[in-house]
């Protein structure tokens, strides 16, 4: 998809969203309505109607562009992202150290490490740093794993 | 005397000393910046002494403008996007074996433009802090479209007018969500318990500054290699030119008052002073070829940043700039609400933060003159390195602050939305300037309306309001003007 069309796509998608968001505030309760609700609908109209003038001078230049191109690796953007997920998604029954312990390698690698010794450094030095300054020295409690 | 007994402690230097060197480290990085790094590290000093933490962010916001100059000098790679003017210069003087002089001259000069911009601060920050006083619900919000304005100077080659402001108003409708002040009902949180205290900043703030950022590494098709021949030789010692003097005083005024103004960077200061240097140069011939003139008004401008950016952000609560809104994040998860209470309650802890600048400055000072060369190797290091390291303490850092998974997912989203908007020419900058200004707009708003009894001319009464409109339509019309000769030259051409 050409950068003009998703642009095109974001900005009718902010002119929906700042409808949607200008209707909803009918349904704020008593004080609201002449307080939080009018302030909401001022940040409707504005996002609203910046949106709307900025999709007006993009269909009138009616420019052709590039297509866009969010990564130049898709492989490794998406890995880290589902890395990170990943990540998020263990953090709660096994703590920090041993998701991280699997992530960093792993993601170096991704990206084209193949040193052994590069790997577990970098592996190894970042449990050791984030163990001594913020366990030891600053006395922060890092989560563990549940079992 | 006795806030600076409280900077001149083991523990004090040690931090200040640490989080230094931390800042030169991570702005000698090309890829991580002074806001990555500050962002990253305000959740882990939740569990400091408040005082400590803050000097430990102060010397990484110090040492961080200071350490992009190194790679910009011997690799032509800018640590930081502030450092892309010292680049222009210090490159070809390291090429033709001068590197020893343009180290010691963007070391020099940074030291003086960042010691400068933290007397002004100490000097006008009470007194502005005073002022706000008399602020009142009406003026808290006009102050907040006061930032908002500043988002438009934010504008660059690469973002429009328009999506500058979009990108604000996004960031303020962002803040809606969670419970509404007012009604103490919920908004937008569809069902999410998460969503009840509203979207956290910092997650916000780590994913549009430092997550981003390593996904554009890891997306890096090939990494470009680096030219390391101007290291060697910039290892001797070497006199500082002379007549360089009026370049960093140049460099210094410029950056600390554009520091001042709520949106502008580091960036932006560094490139007006190196155009200003060059137009009052006798040298202006050599500009682009290695002049330390360039190097000199660069480096003095982007340091005179720091404190030029703190004066809004600790008087006013509206952030010079995306370093000083994570500055401002960490005073407020202390509990020190920017504004006049700053510089009354909390004095014991925000004087001494201010002072512990000054040991920053004297700090990579010191670093800068002694390991600047061997310094510039960080650039080298690979991003399968870095990536994974970094990113596992944007996690970590996520988590830390609420202990809250939620807000991991949260990072992660909004670094993926945050590459899509920036890749399309919006303000990441001015997203986040929308998130933190969104709170305050409401509450200004809203207590208006309630004071001015549903009138919006409230928002016109006193004589503060009126000079701040002044101020706010200042900052729109030359923006608008230039819009407007841009169409008019556009229609022509066309």
């Amino acid at each position: 998809m050409s950068r003009t069309t998703v642009d095109r796509i974001v900005l009718a998608g902010f002119v929906v969203l700042a409808v949607l968001l200008y209707i909803s505030t009918a349904s704020y309760p008593g004080i609201a309505q002449k307080t939080s609700a009018k302030y909401v609908r001022f940040l409707a109209v504005c996002l609203g109607g910046l949106g709307a003038v900025q999709l007006g001078l993009s269909l009138w230049k009616e420019r052709r562009t590039m297509p866009l191109a969010l990564t130049g690796h898709v492989g490794r953007f998406v890995g880290l992202i589902v890395g990170l997920i990943a990540f998020a998604v263990a953090f709660n029954t096994l703590g920090f150290f041993i998701p991280a312990a699997i992530f960093v390698p792993v993601i170096s690698v991704m990206l084209g490490q193949r040193n052994p010794i590069v790997i577990a450094g970098t592996t190894l030095g970042l449990l050791a740093a984030v163990y001594l300054i913020f366990v030891v020295v600053l006395g922060i409690r890092l989560p563990g794993p549940q079992f | 005397m006795e806030y600076l007994s409280e900077v001149f402690t083991l523990p004090a230097i040690l931090t200040i000393v640490l989080g230094t060197f931390a800042g030169v480290v991570v702005g000698g990085m090309p890829g991580l910046t002074a806001t990555m790094a500050v962002g990253l590290l305000v959740p882990f000093t939740y569990t400091m002494d408040p005082t400590l933490g803050l000097m430990l962010l102060g010397g990484i916001y110090c040492g961080a403008m200071y350490g992009g100059s190194i790679p910009a000098i011997l690799l032509n790679t800018p640590g930081t996007p502030a450092a892309v003017a010292t680049a222009l210069e210090g490159y070809p003087m390291a090429r033709r074996g001068e590197g020893s002089v343009a180290l010691k001259t963007s070391v020099i000069a940074s030291f003086m433009g960042g010691t400068f911009s933290i007397v002004i601060l100490l000097m006008f920050a009470p007194l502005l802090a005073r002022q706000a006083l008399e602020f009142g619900p009406a003026e808290t919000f006009l102050l907040a479209l006061l930032g908002l304005a500043g988002i438009v100077s934010i504008v660059d080659e690469n973002t429009s007018l328009l999506k500058a402001l979009l990108s604000g108003f996004l960031g303020m409708i962002i803040a809606v969500v969670g419970t509404d002040n007012m009604s103490g009902g919920l908004r937008y949180t569809f069902g999410l318990t998460d969503l009840i205290d509203g979207i956290n900043f910092m997650p916000a703030l780590i994913g549009l500054f430092s997550m981003l950022q390593m996904l554009e590494l890891a997306g890096q098709r090939e990494h470009a290699p680096i030219d390391t021949s101007a290291i060697n030789g910039s290892q001797k010692r070497a006199k500082l030119p002379k007549g360089l003097g009026k370049y960093m005083a140049l460099g210094s005024g410029t950056g600390t008052v554009i520091g001042i103004l709520p949106g502008e960077g580091a960036t932006i200061a560094a490139f007006i002073s190196y155009n200003f240097a060059k137009q009052i140069s006798k040298a202006k011939h050599m500009f682009g070829k290695g002049n330390p003139e360039g190097v000199a008004a660069a480096e003095a401008g982007n340091n005179g940043c720091v404190g030029g950016s703190l004066v809004p952000t600790l008087t006013l609560g509206i952030p010079g700039n995306s370093v000083a809104a994570a500055l401002m994040g960490a005073f407020i998860i202390h509990g020190m609400i920017p504004g006049p209470e700053l510089f009354t309650v909390h004095a014991d802890r925000t004087y001494p933060f201010i002072l512990s600048m000054f040991v920053a400055n004297f700090t990579f000072l010191i670093i800068g003159l002694a390991f600047a060369p061997y310094l510039a190797r960080i650039a080298l290091i690979p991003p399968s390195v870095m990536v994974p390291i970094v990113s596992a303490f944007a996690v970590l850092g996520c988590y830390a602050l609420n202990s809250s998974v939620f807000d991991i997912y949260l990072m992660i989203a909004f670094a993926t939305f945050g590459l899509l908007l920036k890749k399309l020419g919006y303000s990441l900058e001015g997203l986040i300037l929308g998130l933190i200004l969104g709170p305050i707009a409401e509450n200004g708003f809203s207590q208006g309306m309630i004071i001015g009894r549903g009138s919006p001319t409230i928002f016109f009464h006193s004589e503060i309001a009126k000079v701040m409109w002044v101020i706010i339509i200042a900052l729109l019309v030359p923006p608008l003007l230039s819009i407007a000769r841009k169409w008019r030259a556009s229609l022509r051409a066309s």
